[in-house]
Parts: structure tokens; sequence; C-alpha cells
């Protein structure tokens, strides 16, 4: 095979014992790679109905045929499993250098499957797995397990690890790979550690082998060039500023998430954005594995309370642990960013559902007594020390470990958990953004802003502007980019490069770049149409398991405060979430029936019945 | 008539001595357009334009007190 490896190493923790197999192509064709190769072997092999920290449930690690390649971010890879948080699917995806390192040493896809007795981690040497004991990492910080593991494995190894939060099973755990990129969501990292499984350490070397290397070389070029040809008229303010200037769009259009989305406009926005950011305290820029963007942020607080040195934050932590929480000290939101890193924890659940529980003290809903701390908005420092907590379920912080909506439904108030699906949004509110609240509520892991993004066309202006404030025409849009999404992280790349030089720069965004660099690595002949018929199978595949899961149409919601209360303040002053106008079009359009199931003539379409 | 402007990451270099946030005198009844000659920003400069929080288009009429917002497109957060 090209592209793919045509591999897979199955490591069933309760034997002990590593397998290899082959990657049947056929499924390879059909679901590409990383996002499709999760669902697909989810649903083979894991019962939905399953304990998602128990030893049935399963750990796919994917990367996608373009990941370890030349092409632009194919830095890629995915973690599908069953999340502990939401009792859904989850997919998380993750960039560094980890993907293309595991695509090198010869292997697609890593299953962890069963759980073992004794904490181990996975040591790959190139073909050669083994699993090794990691007592001696327990306890040990992200940080300090990548330290630990270079060391005793290989000094250029590259690792995915959990920190003490999914050694506890936070239940919104993250796993770091290279330190600080993490597959962040719905809590991956708990099912690691509820296997008794510290990490994985790969030293691969080899190269991934293309059908047609002087196409590949071509069609790579092609696209580089395009982009340096667009960014020297204008730089691209990722590199220049990273994600966080991303709150200048959602601040302008008044959807930038303010004291656990109560209102969208935040008056400390200027203290915490990107361009504050690179005044204060950037360091330099980072970019993944084959990346011209270069957005990673390598940060440093030089003095004071928060003094410290890491990555981040990115703008999905600038509003949960910023705006969210109503903290405009950047020093204060760096720290516990960092934190976060070196101890496995997502920074958006972790930011929103500490905003979710200082709504709660504010309105006598929690006291002080059971937080042991008053915890006001703003609060820098109880966010620190609330982080902290949270990673090693002390006090209030076991509360917390349990996200948002437990918390919440604890106090009486599950209203007041900003989800869907029990995922904690993402930073748009979809008051001021109707195809957000479409793409949350429809999402299949719940309340992310990557199943799909919207806020590229309604808030970015990629790949051209459409109105946020407008529901029909949303539901078309809606399924067209949740679609994409599925191809993007199936290929192994990176949606910030896609979304603008690989689809066609219109709002369909016919995925023609990637359909080039994906035949010149494999061969396999695809269309851009059987790309989005690719893209429509994954997304139908996920809902399948999500129904399987127990999941129903009164699950693709959103909360009362989206729907019915309307924004206060701001641009979008007065505006609700159309969801329940924009659902009954979207259901017929993916051809689903009215409660949201696929039809039977659509499962056969996609080749799933 | 005096408009509002915020403009950010590279646009910021068309603004006046690379200030962020200022004041421009446009004549009555001018549009985005004109705003954007009057700050002498290339065609082929791409700016995402709001005026009150709201999509804009080079089109857009200008009213006295409005608040335009330009910045590049981004490739997501």
């Amino acid at each position: 095979m090209h592209g793919w490896c045509g591999k897979i190493i199955r490591v069933d923790l309760s034997r002990g014992r590593i397998t290899y197999e082959p990657l049947d192509p056929q499924v390879a064709r059909s679901y590409i790679g990383g996002r499709g190769l999760g669902i697909y072997y989810l649903r083979r092999e894991v019962d939905p109905a399953c304990d998602a920290l128990g030893p049935q449930n399963k750990i796919i690690m994917a990367t996608g045929p373009l990941t370890g390649t030349a092409a632009p971010t194919g830095a890629r890879y995915v973690v599908t499993t069953k999340s502990p948080l939401t009792g859904a699917i989850t997919c998380s995806n993750s960039g560094g250098n980890f993907p293309a390192e595991l695509k090198k040493s010869g292997h697609d896809a890593v299953i962890f499957e069963g759980g073992s007795a004794r904490p181990v981690y996975l040591w790959i040497d190139g073909e050669r797995a083994e699993l090794r004991p990691a007592d001696h990492l327990w306890g040990k910080t992200t940080h300090q397990t990548d330290d630990a593991l270079r060391s005793e494995t290989h000094a250029k190894a590259k690792t995915a690890v959990i920190g003490p939060a999914g050694e506890n099973r936070v239940l919104f755990a993250a796993i770091m790979n290279d330190r600080d990129r993490a597959a962040g969501r719905a809590g991956v990292g708990a099912v690691m550690g509820a296997k008794n499984l510290k990490a994985v350490a790969v030293r691969g070397q080899g190269e991934v082998a293309l059908a047609d290397p002087a196409a590949f070389k071509a069609v790579n070029t092609k696209y580089r060039e395009a982009f340096k040809i667009k960014t020297q008229d204008t730089p691209p303010a990722l590199r220049t500023h990273g994600t966080a200037i991303t709150v200048v769009g959602t601040q302008s259009h008044g959807v930038f998430p303010t004291r656990n989305f109560q209102q969208g406009t935040f008056e400390g926005w200027e203290s915490i954005y990107g361009e504050t950011l690179t005044q204060k305290y950037l360091v330099r820029a980072k970019p993944c594995f084959s990346c011209p963007i270069a957005c990673g942020r390598v940060t440093r607080i030089p003095d004071g309370p928060y003094q410290g040195e890491g990555e981040g934050p990115e703008y999905e932590t600038v509003y949960a642990l910023g705006s969210d929480c109503g903290v405009d000290d950047l020093a204060a939101l760096t720290k516990a960013n960092y934190e976060c890193n070196e101890l496995g924890l997502d920074t958006i659940s972790m930011g929103s559902t500490i905003a979710c529980a200082m709504e709660l003290f504010e309105k006598g809903h929690l006291k002080e007594s059971e937080v042991g701390m008053p915890i006001r908005w703003g609060d820098g420092d109880a966010l620190v020390r609330l982080t902290r907590m949270t990673a090693r379920r002390e006090g209030f912080g076991g509360l917390l470990a349990a996200g948002s909506l437990r918390l919440a439904t604890r106090c009486g108030h599950p209203e007041l958990a900003m989800v869907a699906k029990g995922l904690d949004f993402a930073g748009y509110d979809p008051r001021g953004e109707q195809g957000m609240g479409l793409a949350y509520a429809t999402s299949p892991i719940g309340g992310s802003h990557m199943r799909g993004d919207p806020a590229y066309f309604e808030l970015l202006g990629v790949p051209v502007a459409a109105d946020p404030h407008t529901w029909k025409d949303k539901p078309p849009l809606v399924a067209k980019w949740q679609d994409l999404f599925c191809v993007i992280d199936a290929a192994g790349l990176c949606v910030f490069f896609s979304v603008r030089y690989l689809v066609e720069q219109d709002l369909m965004v016919k995925p023609v770049g990637i359909t080039e660099l994906l035949n010149a690595a494999t061969g396999a002949g695809y269309t851009p149409e059987e790309l989005e018929l690719i893209g429509e199978r994954i997304f139908n595949a996920e809902r399948l398991y999500l129904q399987a899961e127990g999941f129903t149409r009164k699950d693709d919601s959103l909360p009362p405060r989206i729907t019915r209360e309307p924004m206060p303040v701001g641009p979008a002053q007065g505006m609700v979430c159309r969801l329940e106008e924009m659902l009954a079009p979207y259901y017929a359009l993916r051809g689903w029936d009215p409660e949201g199931r696929p039809s039977d003539a659509k499962l056969k379409q996609l080749g799933l019945r | 008539m005096k408009i509002s402007v915020q403009t950010f990451a590279n646009l910021r270099d068309y603004a006046p001595a690379g200030a962020g946030k200022f004041k421009l005198d446009l004549a009555d009844e001018a549009t985005v357009a004109d705003l954007l000659a009057a700050l002498r920003i290339p065609a082929a400069v791409e700016a995402v334009l709001l005026v009150n929080g709201r999509r804009a288009h080079p089109g857009t009429r200008l009213n006295s007190g409005d608040e335009v917002t330009l910045f590049p497109p981004m490739e997501g957060g």
C-alpha cells in the first residue's frame, strides 16, 4: 500500500500481548484513516453500552494517509473511544510531531484493549513494539513523563502521555503529545488512566511510501506556493499572534462567551487577546510537523505570582479560562493553561466547569463551605488553584473532576451547564452565530466547534463570509462542513490549512486539493465527490454509534440560556439560537427521519447497511 | 462625519501611526469602500469588514458615529 502503511498494532493490555494485523485495503479506501478508521473499529469492536472506564472500552489512535508526509499540515492523528464524560463517542484530534513519528514507524494505527493490572507504557521502536512497566512514571506530570521516556527509550522519541488528571480519571482528562499538544476533548485521558496506560513513546525513522512521488511533490508545491502568494499580502494572523487573535472575531460579533455564556462581549478582552499575548509573553511561534502556518505559541511569564514557561494559550483557552470565568488577567489564565498541560486536562472543559461553578457560587447554589473558598468572577488565583485541585481530585476539585453538567445537576441547576450532549461548548455563543448552534447540537461528540466549524464563514471570513445571524441558510452549510471535517480528520490534515487552501473557496468547500494530495499519496483515484461521500459515511457511522448508545433527538439540544434567553448586550443583542427551526430541515437534507435517525436508503447509499 | 475605526493584526499597518483604534473624518454618505481608500488598504489585502458588529461590504453606507472593525480572514481558533 502507499500512503497507508497497511499495518496496525493491537495491544491487549489485560494479557500484555501485542499483535500486528494488516489494514484491510478496502476499509482504508472507504474510511481513509484517522477519524474514519476510529469509527470503523469502534463500531465493530466496542459495545456501545459498555462502561467507558471499563476494560470493554478501547482506544483507537489512528493516523491518516497524509500524516507524516510532506503535505502541508500532515501532522494529525485522532483518538477515538467511548467518552466517560458524555457516554457518547469521542474522537479527539491532535497535531505536533508524535502522529507523524507513529506513521513513520510503519503503523497506521494502534488499538488498545482490555486493561493492565499495573501501570505500563507502550514503546514502539520502528517495526517493534513492547509494553514496559510504568510504575515509576505514575504520578508524574506530562512534562516529567516525556523527559523520563526520552531518557529511557530514545532521545528523539515522541510521546503521547497522560498526567495525574488522566490517572485520577478526571472525566475531561486529555492525552498530551509532544508535551503541550492535546487530544483534549471528552476524557480520552481518563480512558487511558482507567486502563493503567501511562504513555506511548515512538521512534519512527521510515518514510511514508507514496504512490506517485513526482505527482505528490508537484501537488504539494502547488499548494505551498498558493499559501506563500496569499500570505505575501496578508501574513497569517495565526502565525503572528496565535489562535488567540480569534478573540477579535468573536468579541467584535458579540459572541465571545463571557461569565458562563451570560453575555457575548467581555469588557476585558483587550487584556487577554492575541496581540497582547504577543507583546507580553510570546517567546516564539512553534509549528507542528510539516506546517507552514506555525500557530503554536511558546510563551513565558517572566515574573510575578504566575511565573512560568510553556505553550499557549490558544483561543479556546483564552475563552474558557479567561472571559468565560470573567478573568482578564492574561498571566493567571496562561498559568492555568500551563497547569492544564502539565497535569493533562482539557482547557476547554476545565474553564467551562470552573465558569459553571462560579455562576453557581455567585447565585448561591453552591456554598463557600462546599468549595472551601470564595470563587468570584474574575478570580485568577482561584482559577489556578481549582485547576490543580481538579487534576488531583482534592476537596472541591473532586466535584469539578466530574465536569460541568454533573456539578450543575448536583446543585439542582443542570441548565447552567453550557454543554451539548454533556460536552462543554467551545468559545462561540450560538445566539449570535446560528450555524454554530446547529453544529454544537448535532456534533457526534457534543459541544465541539471542530466537527464542522461554522465560525469560519460566520465570523472569520473563510473561505467567504456568510451572515452569522441568519438560520434558514445554515442547515445545508453545516451538513456540508461537518462532512468536510470528517475528510480532513481522516486524511491526517489540519483544518486550519485545509479550509483556506485545499478546498474550493466558496461555501460548498469541495475538497479538490485534498483529493489531489490523497491520490498522489495513495494512488486510490478518489474524486472530490467520493471524498464527500466518505465524509458523509463517517458522520453517519458516528451517528449510528450515538444511536446505539441511546442518544435520541432530544439530545440534539442546547441549554435554555442559548435557545430562550435573548443575548442581553452587544451586536447580537436580543437574539436566541433558532435551533428548532434548523433541526427539521437539517435532518431532512441529511436523509434522516424526524427523530434524527438515518434512513435505510441513506445507509444503503453510504454502504452502512 | 466622524467614524470610529479599529484595525487588527496586519491591518494595523494602515492605521495612523500604527494605532489600533482611531477616529476618521469622512464625507457624509461615505461608504466602507471610501474608508478603505482613505486608509490606503490595497485591494489585494483581504479584510473582514464589520460596522457596529454587523457584517458589511465595500458598498455599505456609513453613518456618523459608526464603529468599523477590520481584521484579516483567520484560519481558525
